[in-house]
């Protein structure tokens, strides 16, 4: 009964705050964050469970039904912690924008059917769920209002359309071969099916998860998606949204197809897997050299979106227990930092009056510590540097790929770790660092109400980077339920059985050593705190003015590698997209308005009619 | 014993580091037909500068520094040194090339934190360089920890110990030669001095150090020195059962680009990196495809 | 029981007595139309369950087919008046409020003739009798065009009555043949004699027959009159021209098609005439950026969808295409009646003075947004379950072909889905140029129509079984030629 209600509770009170918002504001961001808090509570009591259950109704013959197992309950966990974070740093930065109430609405109906997708127990349910999850984030993404935000929201939709109708067919098509579209069922039928239809649903599903998860060459809408959306639902949008797409391929490759099937679908080097696993790598490095391109903040993280998702896929496809642990790991990790580091741009963002240009901040880590910390704190994780939660899961990542003698794949992932150092040092310098503009001396410090999901992302971070068992177990049963061996794990990391990891020695050892230099620093060294003008002077009078430099601050590998990393598929798709429109107005032009040219219309058809039936006798 | 060990090898590491840092002065004052400061002359300033009062712009100006020596220092624990490497068995190549990180970005934030121009050009020179020489140095390690097997670089050296050296060896000569040319980008050596480049931006991210600051970063200077060639020697060159053949390898390769520094001008950062992506990545990727198509 | 003929003797009376009804009081005319459908929503579902078990045939003139003119009141025929009735109904209720200028009691008097004729269609099992009825239809259409008597109503209405006279006059063409061959009118007698003649003296009837009906069913490329007439016709009629008549027209064609000439083998011609006009009415639409010419574009590409759908003649794609037709109905009608009041405030039908619209007029960019969901397929709305099973149908086929044909019909969804999103974003997302932001809600019977075709829209969608059961019976009636025979001609 306990998931039943959880989608009761989601929905209904996603469609109950919208009607508190109606009678007082302070109501609805009450009851809001109160049914975010219930819903989380009650993910977690569900915890372990596993179970699959027939819902008493269903949709044209096809009987719905929910499950819930370790794979949902990690989606659903990710979903709806984020989910509360969201809503409680929401209530600031939304404060005095208009539409509120529409505002949390979408946004805990997002979260409902993003809820409904993962404990949907039959293909129809989740499409059902994945269609309102896809119109209802269009419905979202725009909200900002605005040129950008609204061209954002329409190539999202269409490339979300284009996932669904692929997804509508593929369900069809095994609803058709099988009469069935219950996971559990479809599991054991798809083991006899023919290989072409294994092809045409392993394919045209693929489009689908490639797309929401902004895969190369699928990744066009998520740049503009996620920076053009509010930051709290960038948020949502990054750290879980798009793992929608994850959670469809762990679906299919490893509960519907399952190892041996998977193993079947492949000629000669050429096999599904393999072929994800290059999509990944080349999501990576090119995501990579994109964000470095980038002078906008958010663009910033959204492309680190992009990128990260290529680690995951390279993880999952490995198929190895290790780097399916990894893989899945960095779900969660990802979600962790980069709701953490959209947080910290929105909270920016809040109390700049809405700069995202990197090039107009600066020095704001005296102003905004907070904010520092986190972003700092981001960075490191989306870096993967040691004792956070990123390095944890790309060194399970790396490891596999390296001992499955995939050098070129684990080549591009640790590309893309260097290009990430490059362009989270740009994120952390122009914003925080250098030299603070004049219009921003008087920013204030993160509300309070923001400053919370950022300090618990912070710890989460930390947490898991320390005590990487606690998470890891959890990815464990995940794995299992997967049919993957599970690791062998201890509270601080990997024992050597499978492969070393033990954080609790770079614990140590970071913890020592910088003790001591500490002490060392502060015996030997006196100094004395000097303003920044003045360092560049030596206390002479200078104009004011800026004397940072922040603005292209690659410029020299700009210059290398832009035309490179030109973004060919977005061209591409805008160019068909204008091609469509183009032809529209050919097409129209059939429609001459000459009503003598319509006429003749009809009586050629009648005439074509008969003058085919005459000589060929088709009919 | 390894609790010793734990203490000592960053020690050793740091003296050699110094006495290197020295010997690069000596040295390249013989080949300029100067005489040169002192072999301890960098022990001489470190002192010196500890006892100098010295300007800070922050919190992070001061914590930067920190972190990047202790990260620096840590990393020395995870490369075999001799046949003593104390945490080796704490996640292998896979930490060491993190760790390596972590130094560089703390003089980063560091720096930045200082808001002085020069500084945030020579970090983003920085930056960029090692993006120019990761490239192919990625592709080297990776060729070695494939052909290995492993990501432990115990693991390597053993192998190593019981065979030949890998730089002796087919097909791990191709990416030896890879590594080899990017040596003196990760040493910060001419023709590749773009970071400092003392004539352009004033030493760059070192700009705003005075006093203690300057004297950390003097140490940290001198241990990336030793571990960038203790990695190489390592990976390369068989690493040693014995600490005094270990330095004896590092040093030969020490002096060997000090001779390349000593004859080159410098590269502008985006030749530099050109150069990088160009020479050392094809012949890297050379001995990546080689290794993947003959195995283990 | 109810008697079918109900369904269109009474509302024919009501509609030549509305004169004298105006008479009485100039207000009571606009009435009578609702009173009409009400009626005729009752009698259709009351007749519902009676027709589901087995079909009502209603002789008139006292003989026993083939020599009389009879009703047969099938599952379709029945389902389809009710649709129109309550397609009327809820139009009915519109136009109280948003029909006040004009000759009222002719719009009433002619949109009560309009439904009658398509009433009439769907009823009756005699083809001429299809005929007349199809007449009454068409010319109340052309004069409700030109309502308001403006330039481009009366041009759209000067080329749609051009165009569908010459539609009528191969229609009636068609029909001389048959009757000139068969000696009789009566479909089913036609249909039991069809194979005693040779193949090419059938073509011809049968061709001329479905370029005649094609042309008020708006399959590509006799629709050229839709775009200008939709467009320029008052939004009630729009609505219910886009919503009830090229169904009817369809209706009609598939009926000959399926029951009167059995002709299996054209339905691979009309797969790709389906697919062909999709696709040109959604290319079309998007380009447009008038949004009632959007619509009406929209419109040829849903009959395209549907027409895809009954040209796959299996039990599933007919009751696919039946519950999209429903679809078409319900969510079209709720488009063009949106749409008719922001226009109305906004005074111009470009897509841009729509900007902003959702802050003005909520609820009624509300309903629009239903129905623009709807059309393009999302669940939870009713479009879902219609497109569901037509994907369904074409799969089952399991040939190449019509797999690669629903990609292309899928191709016009994405393009459809572009446009419509474009719509409903600028509606809430954009800024609206110079107008202050005051809210004000259309009046309250609109409201109550787009009410109805939105709670509709909403509970079929969530809730399709019923719909969908009751559908497919209606497309094996369709499929069934014997039991058509046999129940008129017994």
């Amino acid at each position: 009964m306990m998931v039943e209600l959880l989608l009761i509770v989601a929905f209904g009170g996603s469609l109950l705050t919208y009607v508190l918002g109606k009678l007082s504001s302070r109501l609805r961001n009450g009851f809001a964050l109160l049914n975010a808090l219930a819903l989380v509570i009650m993910i977690g009591m569900l915890y372990g469970q596993e179970f699959e259950r027939s819902l008493p109704f269903g949709f044209l013959g096809i009987q719905f039904s929910i499950r819930m197992n370790m794979l949902s309950w990690f989606f659903a966990a990710t979903i709806l912690g984020i989910g509360l974070l969201a809503v409680l740093y929401s209530f600031r930065y939304m404060k005095g924008k208009e539409r509120l109430d529409y505002y949390y609405f979408t946004l805990l109906f997002i979260n409902a059917s993003m809820l409904g997708t993962v404990v949907a127990g039959d293909l129809l349910s989740f499409f059902i769920f994945w269609e309102m999850m896809s119109w209802s984030t269009y419905l979202l993404i725009s909200l900002r209002g605005g040129g950008k935000a609204i061209f954002a929201g329409i190539k999202y939709i269409i490339m979300s359309l284009v996932g669904s109708l692929a997804m509508l067919v593929a369900i069809v098509s095994l609803y058709t071969a099988f009469g069935t579209v219950d996971i559990g069922e479809l599991a054991v039928h798809m083991q006899s099916a023919s290989l072409g239809l294994a092809l045409l649903v392993v394919i045209l599903f693929s489009i689908t998860f490639v797309i929401i998860n902004a895969l190369w060459p699928f990744h066009t809408w998520l740049p503009d998606a996620h920076a053009e959306a509010v930051s709290p639902f960038s948020a949502i949008l990054s750290a879980v949204l798009v793992r929608k797409g994850l959670y469809g391929l762990f679906l299919l490759m490893y509960v519907i197809l399952g190892f041996s099937f998977l193993d079947r679908l492949a000629v000669g080097a050429i096999s599904f897997s393999n072929v994800l696993a290059w999509i990944g790598a080349i999501t990576i490095v090119f995501a990579a050299f994109r964000a470095l391109l980038q002078n906008d903040s958010k663009r910033i993280l959204a492309w680190s979106t992009v990128g990260q998702g290529g680690y995951m896929v390279l993880g999952v496809s490995v198929a190895t227990s290790m780097g399916m642990a990894g893989g899945t790991f960095h779900i969660l990790n990802h979600c962790i930092y980069i709701a953490l580091l959209f947080f910290v741009a929105g909270a920016i963002e809040h109390r700049t009056g809405g700069i995202r240009d990197l090039d107009s901040l600066g020095g704001l880590i005296k102003k905004m510590p907070v904010a520092f910390v986190g972003g700092l704190v981001g960075i490191f994780g989306l870096i993967g540097l040691p004792l956070t939660n990123g390095f944890v899961s790309k060194w399970l990542i790396y490891k596999s790929l390296i001992l499955e003698g995939r050098p070129f794949l684990a080549f591009a992932a640790f590309l893309g770790t260097w290009g990430t150092i490059l362009y989270g040092y740009k994120f952390i310098h122009n914003i925080f660092l250098g030299q603070l503009p004049d219009e921003l001396r008087d920013v204030k410090r993160v509300p309070f109400t923001m400053a919370v999901p950022i300090m618990v992302l912070v710890v989460l971070v930390f947490l898991f980077g320390v005590l990487p068992g606690i998470p890891l177990s959890v990815v464990n049963q995940v794995g299992t339920y997967m049919g993957f061996e599970p690791l062998d794990l201890n509270v601080w990391g990997i024992p050597s059985e499978s492969g070393t990891l033990n954080v609790v020695n770079l614990l140590a050892a970071i913890a020592v050593a910088g003790f001591l230099v500490w002490l060392l620093f502060k015996t030997l060294g006196r100094s004395t705190r000097v303003d920044q003008s003045d360092n560049y002077a030596a206390g002479a009078a200078i104009p004011r003015g800026r004397y940072g430099f922040t603005r292209e601050f690659y410029a020299p590998l700009y210059r290398i590698v832009s035309p490179y990393v030109k973004d060919f598929p977005d061209a591409l798709f805008l160019w068909i997209a204008d091609r469509t429109k183009a032809l529209g107005g050919m097409t129209r032009k059939i429609y001459s308005g000459y009503v003598g040219s319509y006429v003749m219309y009809i009586v050629l058809f009648l005439a074509a009619l008969v003058f085919v039936q005459l000589t060929w006798s088709p009919w | 014993m390894r609790i010793v060990w734990l203490f000592l090898s960053p020690l050793i590491a740091l003296v050699a580091g110094v006495l290197l840092l020295g010997l690069s002065r000596k040295i390249m004052a013989r080949i300029h037909w100067r005489y040169g400061p002192p072999l301890l002359q960098p022990v001489i300033d470190i002192i010196r500068l500890f006892s100098q009062r010295s300007a800070s712009h922050g919190i992070l100006f001061d914590l930067g520094i920190v972190v990047s020596l202790a990260g620096s220092l840590i990393i020395t624990l995870f490369l075999p040194f001799g046949n003593i490497a104390p945490l080796s068995g704490s996640g292998g190549m896979l930490v060491i090339l993190y760790m390596m990180l972590i130094g560089p970005l703390g003089i980063a934030l560091s720096g930045g934190e200082s808001g002085n121009p020069n500084a945030s050009i020579g970090i983003s020179r920085n930056l960029m360089l090692a993006i120019g020489y990761e490239v192919p140095l990625l592709m080297v390690l990776l060729a070695v920890m494939t052909r290995y097997g492993t990501i432990s670089i115990v693991e390597i050296v053993r192998v190593q110990q019981a065979s030949t050296w890998s730089i002796a060896s087919w097909p791990l000569v191709v990416s030896g030669l890879a590594y080899l040319l990017v040596m003196p980008a990760m040493l910060g050596f001419r023709p590749f001095e773009v970071v400092q480049a003392p004539q352009e931006i004033s030493s760059g991210p070192m700009v705003e150090y005075g006093g203690s600051y300057l004297a950390l970063v003097s140490i940290q200077h001198a241990l990336s020195l030793y571990i960038t060639i203790s990695l190489f020697v390592n990976l390369m060159l068989g690493g040693s059962g014995n600490i005094v053949i270990f330095l004896f390898k590092m040093l030969v390769v020490f002096v060997l680009f000090l001779f390349v520094n000593a004859v080159f001008p410098r590269f502008r950062i985006e030749q530099a990196v050109r150069y990088l992506w160009r020479w050392p990545t094809l012949i890297g990727l050379i001995g990546l495809v080689l290794v993947a198509l003959v195995g283990r | 029981m109810v008697s079918p003929v109900l369904l269109i003797a009474v509302p024919l009376g009501l509609a030549f007595a509305m004169p004298l009804i105006a008479l009485i009081s100039r207000r009571l005319p606009r009435f009578v139309p609702l009173v009409a459908c009400a009626f005729n929503l009752i009698v259709a579902i009351r007749l519902i369950p009676t027709v589901l078990s087995a079909p009502v045939i209603q002789r008139i003139g006292g003989f026993s087919p083939p020599f009389c003119i009879n009703l047969f009141a099938g599952p379709v025929g029945v389902m389809f008046a009710g649709l129109i009735a309550l397609a009327g109904l809820v139009i009915a209720i519109y136009a109280l409020s948003y029909i006040r200028t004009g000759p009222t009691v002719r719009y009433h008097m002619l949109y009560m003739l309009l439904l009658v004729g398509a009433t009439g269609v769907v009823l009756t099992g005699d083809v001429f009798n299809l005929f007349v009825f199809f007449e009454v239809l068409c010319i109340s259409s052309y004069a409700l065009v030109a309502y308001f008597g403006d330039r481009n109503g009366l041009e759209a209405a000067a080329k749609y009555l051009i165009q569908g006279a010459v539609g009528s006059a191969l229609l009636l063409m068609g029909i001389g043949l048959l009757y000139g061959l068969f000696g009789t009118l009566n479909m089913a007698d036609i249909a039991s004699r069809i194979g005693s003649v040779s193949d090419i003296s059938v073509f011809v009837p049968l061709a001329l027959i479905v370029s005649g009906l094609g042309v008020e069913a708006a399959i590509f490329p006799l629709n050229a009159w839709l775009p200008d007439a939709h467009s320029s016709a008052p939004s009630s009629i729009s609505a219910i021209l886009s919503g009830i008549a090229i169904e009817v027209g369809l209706y009609a064609v598939v009926r000959m098609i399926f029951t009167v000439f059995g002709a299996t083998s054209i339905f691979m011609f009309l797969l790709f005439l389906g697919v062909l006009t999709v696709l040109m009415g959604e290319l079309c639409a998007f380009a447009q950026t008038n949004i009632k010419r959007m619509l009406a574009y929209s419109s040829i590409g849903q009959i395209g969808l549907i027409v895809f759908a009954f040209a796959m003649a299996s039990t599933i794609s007919l009751a696919g295409g039946l519950f999209q037709l429903l679809t078409h109905t319900l969510s079209k009608a709720l488009l063009f009646l949106a749409a008719g009041y922001m226009i109305h405030r906004s005074g111009s039908m470009e897509i841009s003075s729509l900007n902003g619209m959702g802050r003005r007029m909520p609820l009624t960019s509300l309903a629009f947004s239903f129905g623009a969901f709807s059309i393009v397929g999302l669940p939870p709305f009713i479009g879902f379950p219609s497109k569901f099973l037509i994907v369904r149908s074409a799969l089952e086929k399991q040939q190449t072909l019509f797999t690669l044909l629903l990609g292309f019909v899928l191709l016009g969804t994405l393009v459809e889905g572009a446009y419509f999103f474009r719509v409903v974003q600028a509606i809430y997302f954009k800024k609206s140029g110079d107008e202050p932001a005051s809210r004000s809600l259309a009046p309250a019977l609109p409201l109550i129509s787009m009410l109805i075709l939105a709670v509709l829209i909403i509970f079929v969608g969530i809730y399709p079984q019923p719909v969908a059961d009751a559908l497919s019976t209606a497309a094996s009636d369709l499929l069934d030629r014997a039991a058509y025979i046999g129940s008129v001609l017994r």
